[in-house]
């Protein structure tokens, strides 16, 4: 356990965000968990001034349309509570969609998230067979994987070769699409949003094309975060 | 429609937030086991929707009950209902996500009369015909309620059942009769309407017939049968101290406009400033004790999360036991960090008190509402607060650090001259003078900003002002452009609403049933949320008018005579006409009427009962 200021705690919660959850923003989910942890009844630090918050910090940012099996909250609390009770606690607060699966006092600090992987299911509206998935893979594994970036309105659009933030990649095709599981760089300077993923692949690969949003459509899960050494993250 | 099913359409809208249900505090049931599926509809956004504390409290009080299931259903955005009308999504609820179709009872919330076109959009989109007329008996019933039905004339056609007053008992009611008619193989729509509106504070507008003079006034209301009154009474909550209120509120996942408790504190107004409906129909006042706010406030907290806590009412700092309503909250508000909001202040109760008290007032703008620039014109409408006033208050805040003061005003308001215009600027020019009065060292670091916001008069029904005419169009522009050259200081902001749609507004608020076909035609035309600027669209309005054969200016321009027949006339609120017809008589001798902490007015509400009353 590390002690921060006096007798301040920073405890690690581990949480899901799936199903319908996918769809409330990054901000919504902060906004969200401010009130869990206050429904919990948590022994909170406050920052102090005008306006006091109590302080969360969070690993890794989700998207919306991206599930996860592994999100990470950092908490100061003012004083020890045993795991089990926190976990019990914030999931009283909680709805199935969102769970905490873990609570502890960590050694590490978020900063050494660095990789996470994810599952990809792409449902197409023809049926894939292996040589698809085979040039997609090829695709996402080569040298040079480019992408157009996101910019602000009025800015020039970038091109980025996404290539070095993508670790590993495989390909196969499943019943009605594809099943990619990659493994992307997390690094908070170097962040790879697995939406460039598909965007790749809609350029490279001419999937997800389509203008049928019922017939096609695709799932993304972020599955386990690692460290720099592909351990695991704790 | 589930979200699995629809995960792509989702994630090409904005906001995809707003439409996936399951919130903590949520209630979902066993259909099996329910007799009554209620379905709640807001008819505006989900943000909006959720932060309407009516439609809170209505959810509460009937899945209270075990034999009745409530959800709730919100209007999709544009882009999300377009995707739903080219994939054949249906309109669902947020809990079991059911079609709008396989409920028995639907309730509208019509809070303003702008809402009526998305209201309609609803029913059209989950394919339930919008004439009540052409509904069969498996169609659920469609219910009306909230503020806009004390005049629902213009929608009249389209509810099989107005709510009028309000909805804690008689919406349960209501539910009961469903349930026993269905029980007793007695249901059918005209047996259930029938036998519904015998029942206090519903009215069923087909029942009653209105015919028209020659002059285009109305003639009269007849019932169809025997045995209906001749007026709908409104129905009243008597004990608000009893009265089920939520200790759970439904947590939303995205952003609402309202993200805070808000607590009801009381209802009703005992100022009675003639242009405000508000204050006259949801008389006769009634309090909550702070007890038993406070037990609300702590619950709410606990099962929430929430942060603030917003006391709400018509003039909080009318509520009579305000002092110990505050302190008691105060006893673990502060440590619990959560701060308390009192908006709605009048200006003549602003105190460094309050203001040490209250965080909220420490730390956000200040709003006062004047309604008129001029002493004279304040006395027509019976706003009783003088310059005085307003520059103490000011002064105060000004002390207390606060640099940016809101002002409320209206245009148009009867016996209004260019000089009332003038006022205005002169009372902003006044405030910011008062901030000059202070020593430099005591004035706020930032500066000091005024913004002036002025709407336009809407002459609504059951106030002493609901026979004056609207100015019209032309000279309301005419009024926006002289205010907006009286004002020179480069410190004073001047924003003004668009006269255009409170020209709308006050034909919505005013008509009778010949607007229907208008307002049908609209919807058929894609009118939709009417209240949002870049949804509105006036010439369409006034083209469905002219296609209809309505003279908008006959409800507007003209004026009401003061033995017409007013289309309002079915409902009693509570206040008299005479009342009204004393109060408008005082407007126009520039006479005050004090309030009814001073005296009572006899405005005929005591008559309702309620418990807690500033009634003698």
């Amino acid at each position: 356990m590390v002690q921060i200021n006096g007798s301040n705690l920073n405890v690690r919660i581990k949480f899901t965000k799936t199903g319908a959850l996918q769809y409330i923003s990054h901000l919504d989910l902060v906004r969200t968990m401010h009130k869990v942890i206050v429904r919990a009844k948590l022994p909170l630090w406050y920052t102090e001034g005008f306006n006091p918050k109590p302080k969360m910090v969070f690993a890794a940012p989700l998207s919306i349309g991206t599930e996860s099996r592994t999100e990470f909250m950092d908490l100061r609390i003012t004083k020890y509570v045993p795991e089990k009770e926190i976990i019990e606690a914030l999931n009283k607060n909680l709805t199935d969609e969102m769970r905490v699966i873990d609570a502890y006092y960590p050694e590490t600090k978020l900063t050494d998230l660095k990789w996470l992987s994810y599952t990809i299911l792409v449902k197409t509206a023809k049926p894939c067979d292996d040589t698809l998935a085979e040039c997609c893979e090829r695709a996402l594994r080569s040298e040079i994987v480019e992408i157009e970036k996101k910019s602000k309105p009025g800015e020039a659009k970038k091109i980025v070769n996404i290539a070095p933030l993508i670790k590993s990649v495989n390909v196969a095709a499943v019943d009605n699409g594809l099943q990619i599981s990659t493994c992307l760089s997390a690094d908070q300077s170097s962040f790879l949003n697995p939406e460039y993923i598909i965007s790749a692949l809609k350029n490279q690969c001419g999937i997800l094309n389509s203008c049928d949003l019922i017939s096609e459509y695709y799932s993304i899960m972020r599955e386990f975060a690692y460290r720099d050494d592909m351990s695991e993250f704790r | 429609m589930k979200h699995e099913n629809i995960s792509s359409v989702l994630k090409s809208v904005t906001k995809p937030g707003r439409y996936i249900g399951g919130e903590y505090n949520s209630v979902i049931k066993d259909k099996a086991t329910v007799k009554c599926r209620f379905a709640l509809c807001f008819p505006d956004t989900y943000e909006i929707g959720m932060s309407n504390l009516g439609v809170r409290i209505l959810y509460d009080v009937l899945n209270k009950d075990e034999s009745i299931w409530c959800e709730r259903f919100y209007a999709p955005w544009c882009d999300m209902k377009e995707k739903m009308e080219k994939y054949s999504i249906p309109l669902s609820s947020m809990e079991s996500r059911d079609e709008l179709l396989k409920f028995d009872l639907v309730g509208f919330s019509l809070q303003y009369e702008l809402c009526y076109t998305t209201a309609l959009a609803m029913l059209k989109l989950a394919q339930i015909p919008i004439w009540s007329r052409e509904r069969s008996d498996d169609c659920p019933i469609i219910i009306g309620g909230g503020p806009c039905v004390y005049n629902s004339e213009p929608i009249a056609d389209f509810f099989d059942l107005i709510n009028v007053g309000e909805g804690e008992e008689v919406l349960l009611e209501i539910s009961h009769l469903y349930i026993k008619m269905k029980e007793d193989n007695t249901y059918t729509r005209s047996a259930f309407l029938r036998a519904a509106a015998d029942i206090e504070g519903v009215y069923i507008p087909s029942l009653y017939d209105v015919s028209y003079n020659s002059d285009g006034t109305i003639k009269e209301y007849k019932p169809k049968c025997d045995g209906l009154p001749s007026k709908i009474k409104k129905r009243i909550i008597s004990d608000l101290d009893t009265v089920e209120y939520p200790e759970k509120l439904v947590m939303p996942y995205i952003e609402t406009v309202h993200d805070r408790i808000v607590l009801e504190v009381y209802r009703g107004c005992i100022r009675g400033c003639r242009f405000c409906q508000a204050g006259m129909v949801y008389r006769p006042i009634r309090e909550k004790s702070p007890e038993t706010l406070c037990r609300a406030a702590k619950c709410l907290y606990e099962n929430s999360g929430y942060e603030e806590i917003s006391l709400i009412s018509l003039s909080i700092s009318d509520y009579s036991r305000l002092p110990e309503l505050t302190d008691k909250l105060l006893e673990w508000t502060d440590d619990a960090h959560v701060s308390l909001s009192l908006p709605s202040l009048r200006i003549d109760s602003f105190s460094e008190e309050l203001m040490k008290k209250v965080s909220s007032v420490r730390t956000g703008g200040l709003t006062f509402a004047p309604e008129a620039g001029t002493q004279r014109l304040r006395d027509v409408i019976n706003k009783n607060v003088t310059e005085e006033d307003l520059t103490r208050a000011v002064g105060i805040a000004f002390r207390g650090g606060k640099s940016n003061v809101k002002l409320y005003f209206m245009n148009g308001l009867p016996t209004e001259t260019f000089e009332d215009i003038e006022g205005i600027a002169a009372l902003a020019k006044k405030v910011i003078d008062e901030y000059y009065k202070l020593p430099k060292n005591e004035r706020p670091k930032n500066g000091v900003g005024v913004t002036v916001s002025v709407s336009c008069f809407v002459p609504k029904p059951f106030t002493p002002f609901q026979w004056e005419k609207q100015d019209s169009y032309e000279l309301l522009i005419e009024k926006q452009e002289h205010l907006k050259n009286c004002i020179t200081d480069k410190r004073i902001k001047y924003a003004y609403h668009d006269a255009k749609v409170s020209f709308i507004e006050a034909i919505l608020a005013r008509g009778d049933r010949r607007l229907a076909p208008a307002i049908a035609l609209a919807v058929e035309r894609g009118a939709i949320f009417d209240a949002w600027d870049e949804y509105f669209d006036y010439e369409r309005w006034l083209d469905v008018f002219h296609t209809t054969g309505v003279d908008p200016n006959f409800y507007t321009t003209r004026g009401f005579g003061l033995d017409e027949v007013l289309p309002w006339d079915i409902i009693d609120c509570g206040v008299s006409k005479s009342f009204l017809l004393r109060e408008r008589e005082k407007a126009y001798k520039e006479q005050t009427t004090p309030s009814c902490a001073e005296q009572c007015n006899a405005c005929g509400a005591n008559k309702l009962g309620g418990k807690n009353r500033w009634c003698k």
